[in-house]
């Protein structure tokens, strides 16, 4: 099965490589969160093994701004993480809007190194429009990957992001060659948005 | 590179065999093999070996043992029950055999993979290339080399060409050589590897990439053992010849009935998918596909522009074949004033100069001969479907010579669409015979077309488009 990397040991990994995710930080009491926020609008998560859809299981707290509700937040992951031991809490600030995609990797045991790119969401596993290589992967391939799916014109809406998606894909090719002992890897979601990107949540699977 | 891999010459072209298990029974598979080489008139040493033989077999002095043969041998054949295998391959290994065909069955494919460990364990004391086991062999035309259990009578062998066609199941590979007679177009080898316990995808494809009479490589595979190799190998060889693909065990339900078949790990269809789509290959979905597409790659040149002319004698199925030219990402060509002026010139006043050109019910050879001229020499014009439907009163015996006449040139690539029964079938196999491909619909000359230009794309991008050239010189 693999393990799972720590979520700031994988944030910083990635990082080496351009692949940059949203700031994020672990937090050991209410106060840090706030030192955190500095103002700002964030998202608190409980990370624990036992917890696999943290969305669904409510782990996840959205667009917390002020003292009052990030402390609020805080206290009631601190309760349900009783069950949840060992676990820690995430928080990170919270992104605008924009066009959800996702990037994936994976170890094929014929061939190694599998490069995926989809548009993320809630409709991904339904119409599973996604694309896949073998890495490395060229300018090409990266182009032609983006390409070949069917919700293009939505990755594509805004021009700039063509660009910014192939060029995210050639980083986490070269990531995924150079760290063989990376089994698996997902960022999902990555949130397009104003000509940037932002990687909101990352897991990276080692042997 | 080719140092890597096995050189699979001994194997299809050898001047000296050993049938182990040949047999005055009929019904004996080593019977059928020896026969088969003494039908197709195979004009090397042949050396019948049996344990209990006893004077001649088929009129050839029979052996207990390779070891008694001798004699230089190229290529033994082995076609005994799966546990005397190994120490028949010993054997072999002992009287420096060159290479091995092991066609008998009952090894990993029924779970003994002690047994199919041994024989890896033997080939590779001896640096002995060994295909199978559990599979039919192989046939090369060329030099009368036919080591399959098949009777003669029951399977219509294929002209001499330039295809090669490498299956992992033999029961495929032996249907789609009946299939490749019937399409018309020529194949020069047939390696059937089975269980892959030696020699595998990777040194087949390698052979076949560097084979100079191979023009063309059709591929039938369940999985691949060295997936690293075989993209290293596909590298080399797709830049040079059309590879076409088809993958058995695409879905889950096929992938757990290919394990049981051959036992090879699979690996998932998505990387697969991705391997074929980034290295050039062609895939195809169907047997009908795959056979559909080698035969355009085989008679026709490459073109990397999609701008497609549609000429028919039937309305309707011009359109038909406008709509599949745009599901299959062609387009459909805009004649050049010129062309138009000389069409307006020789087609009577009711045909219209517009794509798809419907010449009418009663276009006779002149009048396709006519539009085939200008088109083949129209600059706007870069492939070209011609729809001759044989039902028509002006369509016979002279508008498929005028069609193979132009068909033939190999400047700009022309397919045929022709549907229909016996009448149709017997200009369709002269067309065929000539190297022009004929298809049954619209929608699978367009999708062949489409396959052509896709891989004419990949070979620009590779800079070796105009590689081809060398291969067919070499073929012939």
């Amino acid at each position: 099965m693999g393990t799972l990397m720590d979520y700031m040991d994988a944030h910083a990994l990635l990082g080496k490589y351009g692949i940059k995710a949203l700031d994020a930080a672990y937090v050991g009491s209410a106060k840090e969160a706030v030192g955190f926020a500095k103002g700002r609008t964030i998202v608190m998560k409980l990370i624990s093994d036992k917890a696999l859809h943290k969305s669904k299981s409510g782990l996840v707290k959205l667009s917390l701004s002020g003292d009052a509700k990030i402390e609020g937040a805080y206290s009631e992951l601190v309760k349900l993480g009783e069950k949840l031991k060992p676990y820690k809490i995430l928080v990170q600030e919270q992104v605008s809007n924009g066009t959800e995609i996702i990037i994936g990797g994976n170890t094929d045991p014929q061939f190694g190194k599998l490069i995926l790119l989809g548009l993320g969401g809630i409709y991904v596993e339904v119409f599973k429009d996604v694309s896949v290589r073998l890495c490395p992967i060229t300018e090409y391939d990266a182009n032609a990957m983006i390409e070949s799916l069917k919700s293009k014109q939505i990755m594509l809406a805004d021009e700039r992001n063509g660009k910014i998606v192939k060029n995210l894909l050639l980083k986490v090719s070269e990531f995924l060659v150079k760290n063989q002992k990376i089994t698996e890897l997902d960022l999902n979601p990555i949130i397009l948005h104003d000509g940037t990107y932002d990687a909101v949540d990352l897991r990276l699977i080692g042997e | 590179m080719a140092g890597k891999y096995y050189n699979l010459d001994n194997m299809l072209k050898p001047k000296s065999v050993a049938i182990i298990g040949a047999s005055q029974s009929p019904e004996k598979v080593g019977h059928i093999i020896m026969q088969n080489y003494l039908n197709v008139g195979y004009d090397g040493d042949l050396y019948p070996v049996n344990v209990s033989a006893e004077g001649l077999i088929l009129g050839k002095k029979s052996y207990k043992s390779v070891l008694d043969i001798k004699k230089p041998l190229d290529l033994a054949v082995i076609a005994i029950p799966a546990k005397f295998v190994p120490q028949s391959l010993e054997e072999c290994g002992k009287a420096k055999v060159k290479s091995v065909i092991i066609v008998s069955s009952g090894f990993s494919e029924v779970g003994d993979t002690g047994l199919q460990e041994q024989i890896v364990s033997i080939a590779k004391k001896y640096s002995l290339p060994v295909l199978g086991p559990n599979c039919l062999g192989v046939m090369d035309l060329r030099s009368r080399v036919d080591t399959m259990f098949l009777p003669t009578f029951k399977i219509d062998k294929p002209s001499i060409g330039g295809v090669s066609f490498a299956s992992q199941s033999g029961a495929v590979g032996s249907a789609v050589l009946d299939l490749i007679s019937h399409e018309n177009f020529g194949l020069s080898k047939f390696i059937s590897y089975g269980n892959a316990a030696v020699v595998d995808e990777v040194d087949i494809l390698n052979y076949l990439g560097h084979d100079p009479d191979t023009k063309v490589i059709i591929f039938y595979i369940e999985g691949v053992r060295r997936g690293k190799e075989f993209v290293e190998v596909a590298k080399e060889v797709t830049k040079l010849k059309p590879v076409i693909m088809i993958k058995g065990g695409i879905t889950p339900a096929g992938s757990s009935a290919a394990h049981s078949h051959t036992a090879s790990l699979a690996g998932s269809y998505a990387a697969y998918e991705a391997v074929f789509e980034q290295y050039g290959f062609i895939q195809a979905k169907s047997l009908d596909d795959m056979l559909y597409f080698a035969k355009i790659f085989e008679a026709q040149p490459l073109s990397t522009k999609k701008r497609i002319a549609i000429i028919t004698n039937g309305g309707g199925v011009g359109v038909l074949a406008a709509d599949s030219l745009y599901l299959n990402g062609l387009q459909m060509a805009e004649l050049s004033d010129d062309a138009k002026k000389e069409l307006r010139k020789v087609m009577p006043p009711i045909v219209n100069m517009s794509m798809p050109m419907d010449m009418a019910g009663d276009a006779d050879d002149k009048r396709f001969g006519a539009a085939m001229e200008v088109l083949s020499k129209d600059p706007n014009v870069d492939a070209l479907m011609v729809i001759s439907l044989f039902q028509t009163p002006g369509a016979d015996s002279r508008v498929a010579a005028m069609i193979i006449k132009y068909g033939s040139e190999g400047k700009k690539p022309i397919v045929v669409v022709s549907p229909g029964g016996n009448y149709a079938e017997v200009h369709n196999n002269m067309m065929e015979s000539s190297g022009v491909p004929v298809y049954p619909s619209p929608e699978d000359a367009a999708k062949a077309l489409a396959a052509l230009v896709k891989y004419s794309e990949y070979r620009e991008r590779m800079g070796s488009l105009n590689a081809e050239d060398k291969n067919i010189k070499k073929s012939k």
